[in-house]
């Protein structure tokens, strides 16, 4: 098919991108940044946020401002511009939508399975779910005692429904099995995301598809990381790696024997991208791999917006404010527990 | 006849303001709007200027004043709003007004949060009456149909213990019954059945009048719902299930006399919370009232004395000689008009003049 997304994509989305262009013009930047990092107190911080983009989020707050409740209104804030978007929006960019919020459906619904095997009430977990990842049935989640279980009786209407079938056992869900079933649930995900998007083609696939690649990357490394020390055997964390990055088959196959960083490492030498990402590692900053990992994204994230006329904006879009509100709260944890040696720690982005 | 297209001719003045009169003189030359202040301090962030503290007092005031507005506005009192515009308030009255601002924002929530309950425990009781009236008819067709359940062969793998209980099934059977959203009825309906394996009835009949939900507040239809089951795991997944989908669950009386007791009791309590709620709107309403009137007179007094000192912040402090300096545009046919307003403000603090300086 001819490449002709110029001619028809702004019929059915030409607004929604120039809204969610506008919308990343006002993203913080490094001068705020730094006026951030010089704030005494949360008020200040508060005052300086009233003259971005954020303007009086927090006007109605009574005293006395806490991190998490700046944390939750930027959550607000973001839910509200998210669901603009997807309530205006025309097919394929709605399943694109129901795709970007399936992420935040898995974490809501490990958490709520976690809170359960704890003994925690449902109401204290909801707090912490986050709004995108919302969902009627979601709160039912804590009566499945396997995985079929809760495939069947609560999630088998959802948008997540189809990432179960690697994940069928009656095995029943402690720890260690929900964290597995977290991993499994992504990975099918991730497939599922990549796939559409290779489907969708054009300028969407081109600019989509290296990001869902260093994103399954990103998990594989990670896996690896936090299972050194646990009893995860080297199959079973085989399976867990998405199988649509660079590093597959080769890179996920020694990944899957590599027993300490250093392996680890090694087997990033190979790849051109990942080499100097691991390289950053340490040094002088005190960088973690996760660190690293942020910037990186951040950096794929910037460039998306170089090319018009497909979804990946919207995503990227999405992941740079989270990027930002996690910056914010950084700074105003250092300011309120006066720790400010490392207030300069955040990721800037503009 | 080109001067018809040319602009009026202006000039950049200085203005030094005494600390004491500055907040009089910036009043007196808002009230006439006749200049623009230029930003002296524009290297210095929002939050480190000097009178930070003093906008962050007229925020606090701005935010008592929107509660005050909401309430006002939910309680369908009229606001009146005058013809004139008030002047700002002197610095003495500030105080005072921020204290009874803040008096009336404790009254206001107290009462307000008295009413939400009072009014919630009725909506409750209005539920649970109607929800015993409609499951009245559920019943009788119900003890119709329960012996032959008793042939129901197990298909859960219980031990031969819990077999023998099943024989006894009236003892084993549980009833959960409440009100539920219209909307989610379908959704229910279907994850109980996938759940419980069939091992429950639901019943349900639509409520004919909306009732409010004592959540949202607003008019919604109901669904009043009756679950028997049996077995006591079932029971439980059945409440975790009705939690999920925010069901208001009442307990179920189990026979007739108790049914017609809950139903006295109901009602006296509904008649004596109506005549206390009664009470409450009323004491409320007179609070509004009173604060309805002088509620837009402060709203635009605020609004003054913050834009007061924002401009305030704009000017550049002399420490030498205590006083404020500000960079002005001003039309030069409104010099002596500048003065004269200049002179209104510190006269009314009895302090000696200030001195324009004149800049183009």
């Amino acid at each position: 098919m001819l490449e002709c997304s110029e001619l028809y994509f702004n019929v059915d989305h030409g607004f929604l991108e120039g809204l969610v262009r506008g919308c990343k013009a006002s993203l913080l930047t490094q001068q705020d940044y730094i006026n951030l990092a010089q704030c005494e107190t949360l008020e200040d911080l508060k005052i300086h946020l009233q003259t971005t983009d954020y303007g009086n989020f927090l006007a109605n707050q009574t005293n006395p401002l806490t991190v998490s409740k700046i944390d939750t209104e930027m959550r607000k804030r973001l839910c509200r511009e998210f669901y603009y978007f997807r309530n205006n929006s025309l097919e394929p960019l709605s399943t694109f939508f129901t795709y970007m919020t399936c992420s935040y459906m898995i974490d809501n619904v490990i958490l709520l399975m976690n809170g359960a095997l704890q003994k925690k009430s449902v109401k204290e977990i909801l707090v912490k779910c986050h709004p995108l990842g919302r969902f009627t049935e979601m709160e039912a989640v804590n009566i499945a005692e396997t995985p079929s279980d809760l495939f069947n009786a609560v999630l088998v209407e959802t948008p997540l429904a189809p990432f179960f079938q690697d994940c069928m056992s009656e095995n029943t869900l402690d720890e260690l099995n929900i964290e597995l079933l977290r991993n499994k649930l992504y990975k099918s995900y991730l497939e599922a995301f990549y796939k559409f998007c290779k489907n969708h083609g054009d300028v969407t696939a081109e600019v989509m598809c290296p990001i869902l690649e260093f994103e399954a990357d990103r998990r594989a490394f990670i896996i690896t990381l936090n299972s050194f020390g646990t009893e995860l055997s080297k199959e079973d964390r085989e399976t867990l790696y998405p199988t649509i990055g660079k590093l597959c088959p080769e890179g996920l196959r020694l990944l899957a024997q590599a027993e300490d960083f250093d392996q680890m490492k090694r087997v990033a030498d190979h790849y051109g991208v990942y080499k100097p990402l691991f390289e950053a590692v340490g040094g002088n900053g005190g960088k973690t791999l996760e660190d690293v990992f942020y910037e990186h994204e951040v950096q794929i994230n910037v460039l998306a917006f170089n090319r018009q006329f497909h979804y990946g904006v919207f995503y990227a879009y999405v992941k740079l404010k989270e990027q930002e509100m996690r910056n914010i709260v950084w700074i105003a944890e250092c300011i309120s527990q006066r720790h400010r040696t490392k207030i300069n720690s955040y990721i800037p982005i503009l | 006849m080109g001067s018809l297209f040319r602009s009026e001719t202006m000039c950049l003045a200085q203005l030094f303001l005494q600390s004491g009169t500055a907040y009089e003189c910036l009043s007196a030359l808002g009230e006439r709007g006749l200049v623009q202040f230029r930003d002296l301090n524009q290297n210095v962030s929002s939050f480190q200027r000097k009178f930070v503290g003093e906008v962050k007092r007229c925020e606090e005031l701005e935010r008592i004043l929107v509660y005050l507005v909401q309430e006002i506005n939910r309680a369908d009192i009229p606001l009146p709003e005058g013809e004139t515009s008030p002047p700002a308030p002197p610095l003495k009255q500030v105080l005072e007004m921020q204290e009874q601002l803040q008096k009336l924002e404790v009254e206001l929530r107290e009462v307000t949060k008295n009413k939400e309950k009072l009014r919630k425990n009725l909506l409750e009781l209005i539920e649970y009456t109607h929800m015993l009236r409609v499951t009245k008819t559920f019943v009788k067709r119900n003890v119709e149909f329960e012996p032959t359940y008793e042939e129901f062969p197990p298909l859960e793998n219980d031990s031969l213990l819990d077999y023998s209980c099943m024989q006894r099934l009236g003892a084993k059977l549980g009833f959960v019954s409440g009100l539920i959203h219209q909307g989610k009825v379908e959704a229910f309906e279907k994850m109980l059945w996938r759940v419980c394996k069939g091992y429950t009835i639901v019943t349900y009949a639509e409520l004919d009048e909306s009732l409010e939900d004592p959540e949202t507040g607003e008019v919604i239809k109901w669904y009043v719902f009756l679950i028997s089951f049996w077995g006591e795991q079932i029971g439980h997944k059945v409440k975790k299930i009705c939690d999920c989908y925010h069901c208001h669950v009442y307990p179920y009386p189990h026979t007739a006399e108790e049914r017609e007791e809950i139903q006295e009791g109901l009602n006296t309590r509904i008649q004596d919370l109506y005549t206390v709620l009664h009470k409450t709107e009323d004491y409320l309403r007179q609070v509004l009232c009173k604060a309805a009137e002088s509620v837009y007179t402060r709203v635009v007094q605020v609004k003054k004395m913050k834009a007061i000192y924002h401009m305030l912040n704009m000017c550049s402090i002399d420490v030498t000689n205590k006083c404020l300096i500000a960079e002005v545009w001003c039309p030069e046919a409104d010099l002596h008009e500048l003065r004269r307003a200049l002179e209104e403000g510190s006269v009314s603090c009895l302090a000696p003049q200030p001195g324009i300086k004149k800049r183009e």
